[in-house]
């Protein structure tokens, strides 16, 4: 991993970290949504929402565009995919290393007096 | 210390070899060279593991022309059923994952399951959720 990608996925992943800004992210799944009409069902001030809207933004997971007075918001999930990579990559490299653990292990096995095999003690 | 770390991978292997053999294998610096961290294009050009708590391992492979190098501190020692440690990559980043491995006796051999997690320093005030994050991840993009 990069030093780069590194920073983008705490990015990503401090940006999931809040509650509200999940709700957020949930709620432009459906498509791109008004600031106003985004903040409405949340029980906090539209201050409060836009701030976390500029943390998603910075983020890289929310998209502002203007039209006239209105802006518009939706969900770019890229950096999710960056979170999902990580994953998959750490995965892929246990996987590799536990395979040539089993064949080191079955090597031993293979190499050890058939007394010492059977019982399993092997040091 | 972070009781929940922001991700967390899993991974789950079963072994002919008893748990103390699987076990040993992690903490062994002749074993550990031909498993942990090697790669079949690199070289490994330095294993050292001090397998105590508090101690200290650092492997190193040499990567088309660079030294890689893998290093971390042991927090748990519970022969033969779980060794917990920290894993940095200093070449990519100064921030340390854990590393936490659980080994089963099963069906005359082992089951052991990795779990690897990432704790940047932010996870501290994360709360809640963490979980459930990435679980929920498709159903957001749904």
């Amino acid at each position: 991993m990069t030093p780069t990608a590194q920073f983008d996925l705490n990015q990503t992943l401090a940006a999931l970290a809040d509650p509200t800004r999940r709700a957020l992210l949930t709620r432009l799944s459906r498509g791109e949504a008004r600031v106003t009409d985004l903040a409405r069902p949340f029980a906090v001030s539209l201050n409060s929402v836009s701030k976390h809207i500029r943390y998603l933004e910075r983020a890289g997971l929310v998209h502002r565009r203007r039209a006239g007075r209105e802006h518009f918001l939706s969900l770019d999930p890229e950096p999710l995919d960056e979170a999902t990579a990580w994953m998959n990559r750490q995965r892929t490299l246990w996987t590799a290393r536990l395979d040539a653990l089993d064949e080191l292990l079955r090597t031993e096995a293979s190499q050890a007096p058939p007394r010492a095999r059977m019982k399993g003690k092997r040091r | 210390m972070t009781t929940e770390a922001p991700i967390k991978v899993r991974v789950t292997r079963r072994f002919n070899a008893p748990p103390e053999l699987v076990f040993n294998a992690w903490l062994d610096p002749e074993k550990a060279r031909k498993f942990l961290y090697a790669t079949d294009e690199g070289e490994m050009v330095r294993v050292e593991i001090d397998p105590q708590v508090g101690g200290r391992y650092s492997i190193v492979e040499r990567r088309d022309g660079q030294d890689v190098e893998h290093t971390g501190e042991y927090l748990e020692i519970d022969r033969p059923r779980r060794l917990v440690f920290t894993l940095k990559v200093p070449l990519y980043s100064e921030e340390a994952d854990r590393i936490t491995v659980e080994i089963e006796p099963a069906d005359g051999g082992s089951e052991l399951t990795l779990v690897h997690e990432t704790s940047p320093e932010w996870a501290d005030q994360a709360g809640d959720g963490w979980k459930m994050i990435l679980d929920s991840q498709a159903s957001v993009l749904a």
